[in-house]
């Protein structure tokens, strides 16, 4: 059995792993929010600030706007595929 | 003509691997082995050695043909088809097919050629042996599909090819030369010249919805065949794409489109290789956008990743097919649980996803980024929806490749497919290209120092980072969220191929229906017209002119003939006094005759 396998086959490691991956979520938001949020606050010197839309002044903007992609693509896609263009695997060869 | 131009110094590299294909077939063993990799790295040295300037021109026909602009934007793109033949034939190492290694190495040798051609006439050539070699390429695949969809894929290149050739015909009589500079398509004063090129370059770059050949033929092609396949044909149009139409408004809306549409259609995918050909469309969706945006840096943006894409895309076709070659699946509901015996494939294929996903220190973070900042708020002109868009296909990409992926294919639900690594030259064509994402990913300026254009870029900045950490690790969470929503299911999805494909047996059905009214009605009541009246008709007054005049003619004759008959037959009697009498009658009838009328 090697590693990996040790991991996910056990119910317990597979929930600590599960564990760690919602706190380095919760980090990675936490760093960006203070990325973003750190130069409002602190420099006054122009060339520190980067030339941003308004939306990227969202604090955890990336988190946000990944999530929102991610469930949008799934949602739509799927929505498109079942109503219009997903057949039957043998549809080319009738 | 003249070949004085050719000098010993300058050895096309293209040359090298189209005429040094034919040497393969002849050899045997070690030697062959050692010349399919002597070959494309001969190729590599040479593109490495070579110098700015022009080379090879040829007087053919009293036509100017230029074989060799070199200069940064054709030397970068001869680094990485060179370098990509290299792993090519480093994976098909092990390969019995002689066929598939001489097409493999024409096909580059044409994009090397399509690349360092200074004129039309000169890519044109190049780009019909591309098209040619590359379909040999999709029939050595030997599955049930692959004949037919290398002829749907030759019959699309042909077309292409033929729009591209009356391209360069109107454009080259309208300028009065042909040589390959930047063209407005949509100028005034433009002929339909540019734009007929500019649709048989979108056609190579599967833009939508131009584009459905690709998908349909990489996964029917071979499994060492289909990554070549991913390398040239597309990246060579972004090529030339950049050298004929930098900054046509046009592209950057395609381009964003195509981006969303290969992820759109990933979600749908069930075949592996299938779903990567898709993010291949998306990915050369980001090079088109920046080509159409047209700054110094986002033609660098779209340069750049294209290096970078050629080898995190080849690197995953390869993780793909290497699952393909050892357990004949390539439907991602039939596999699973393959992490237990093939670690190494599915590392190397991780390495492949980060890359191509852009997580910081892997290659797309420092190339992809260039072309989304090319339409940031930074830009010259900010482009707040294009910028969305791409961030958007960026969330995409890691969703597919990164994820569902490697998940339904090395994860997942153990399938009970027991497999082994595959064979030891193909993990160490996927080590070295796995090498390369991490070096560019690591080292960016090593990639930056060959750009084309002067302009400066800082991938690695904080909020950079962050802002991709964090749309990377919240896509995760809405996948693990929504994962039954993925399950793949075996289907297939509609595309403009269905125009081809099904749309031609419609369309000779419809076709049928009208043709048959239209005879029914029409042509048959001109036919019963024409028959019954005219022609019927002249035949009967023929007929009854026959009848009653010929007929009649004839009839009277022999009914003279016969009552004259009947009346000498009266006089024949046999009897000889009879006969005496009659001459004495005659004799004396011609004696009076002569005595009283004469």
């Amino acid at each position: 059995m090697s590693f990996l396998e040790r991991q996910l086959e056990d119910p317990l490691r597979l929930a600590r792993i599960k564990r760690y991956f919602y706190i380095g979520l919760a980090v990675i938001a936490l760093f960006e929010a203070v990325v973003i949020l750190a130069p409002l606050f602190m420099t006054a010197d122009p060339d520190a600030k980067h030339a941003h839309f308004w939306f990227e002044q969202i604090p955890a903007w990336g988190s946000i706007y990944g999530l929102f992609s991610c469930i949008v693509i799934i949602v739509v896609s799927k929505f498109i595929g079942k109503k219009w263009l997903m057949r039957q695997e043998d549809y080319y060869d009738a | 003509m003249t070949l004085e131009s050719i000098t010993p110094e300058w050895l096309h590299p293209g040359l090298l691997l189209i005429l040094g294909a034919w040497l393969l077939p002849l050899l045997k063993g070690t030697v062959k082995r050692a010349a399919m990799i002597a070959i494309p790295a001969g190729a590599v040295y040479l593109c490495l050695q070579m110098t700015t300037g022009s080379f090879g021109e040829i007087s053919f026909l009293g036509v100017e043909l230029e074989f060799g602009r070199v200069d940064k934007l054709s030397l970068l793109f001869s680094y990485v088809f060179s370098i990509m033949a290299l792993l090519g034939m480093i994976y098909a190492l092990h390969v019995k097919n002689d066929s598939q290694h001489v097409a493999s190495l024409i096909y580059a040798g044409g994009a090397l050629g399509v690349t360092f051609a200074g004129d039309l006439l000169t890519l044109y050539i190049f780009w019909e042996l591309m098209a040619i070699s590359s379909a040999l390429l999709v029939w050595q695949g030997r599955q049930p599909g692959s004949g037919k969809a290398g002829f749907r894929y030759l019959l699309v290149h042909i077309v292409g090819g033929l729009i591209l050739l009356a391209g360069i015909m109107i454009h080259g009589a309208d300028v009065g030369s042909f040589s390959f500079d930047q063209m407005k398509p949509f100028a005034t004063d433009a002929g339909w010249g540019p734009v007929l090129i500019l649709i048989a370059f979108l056609l190579n770059a599967a833009v939508p919805p131009l584009g459905a050949w690709l998908p349909d033929a990489y996964p029917e092609a071979s499994v060492t065949g289909a990554v070549f396949m991913t390398a040239f044909t597309t990246k060579s149009a972004v090529y030339v794409l950049i050298r004929g139409f930098a900054g046509t408004e046009l592209l950057i809306w395609l381009g964003a489109g195509m981006a969303v549409y290969g992820v759109v259609y990933a979600v749908l995918e069930n075949d592996a290789r299938r779903l990567l050909a898709f993010h291949i469309i998306s990915q050369v969706g980001y090079m088109v956008c920046g080509i159409g945006i047209g700054t110094a840096l986002a033609i660098n943006g779209a340069s750049s990743h294209a290096f970078a894409h050629i080898l995190y895309k080849a690197l995953l076709f390869m993780g793909a097919g290497a699952v393909l070659q050892v357990t004949g699946v390539r439907k991602l509901n039939e596999m699973g649980g393959l992490y237990k015996t093939m670690p190494i494939t599915l590392g190397l294929y991780m390495i492949g996803a980060f890359a191509i996903s852009a997580v910081p220190l892997f290659s797309g973070f420092v190339s992809k980024s260039m072309v989304v900042s090319a339409a940031g708020a930074g830009a010259e002109i900010p482009r707040p929806w294009i910028f969305l868009t791409l961030t958007l296909a960026s969330a995409g990409t890691f969703l597919h490749t990164g994820l569902k992926l490697p998940y339904y294919m090395f994860f997942g639900k153990d399938s009970g497919l027991r497999a082994k690594e595959p064979p030891t030259n193909m993990l160490v064509a996927m080590a070295l290209a796995a090498a390369a994402c991490i070096v560019i990913g690591v080292f960016p300026g090593l990639l930056y120092k060959h750009l084309p254009m002067a302009a400066q870029y800082v991938p690695y900045t904080l909020p950079h980072i962050a802002s991709s950490l964090g749309m990377l690790a919240f896509t995760a969470l809405g996948f693990f969220f929504l994962l039954r929503q993925l399950d793949p299911e075996p289907k297939v999805s509609l595309d403009t191929d269905w125009l081809y494909r099904r749309g031609s047996a419609v369309f000779v059905q419809g076709c049928q229906k009208p043709l048959a009214r239209l005879e029914n009605n029409f042509v048959g009541k001109i036919y019963e017209f024409i028959m019954q009246r005219i022609v019927l008709g002249t035949a009967g007054l023929l007929r009854s002119f026959d009848t009653r005049v010929i007929d009649y003619a004839i009839h009277g004759v022999g009914r003279l003939t016969r009552s004259i008959s009947r009346i000498l037959k009266s006089t024949v009697t046999g009897n000889v006094q009879h006969y005496a009498l009659i001459m004495a009658v005659g004799a004396l009838l011609l004696l009076a005759l002569a005595l009283f009328v004469l």
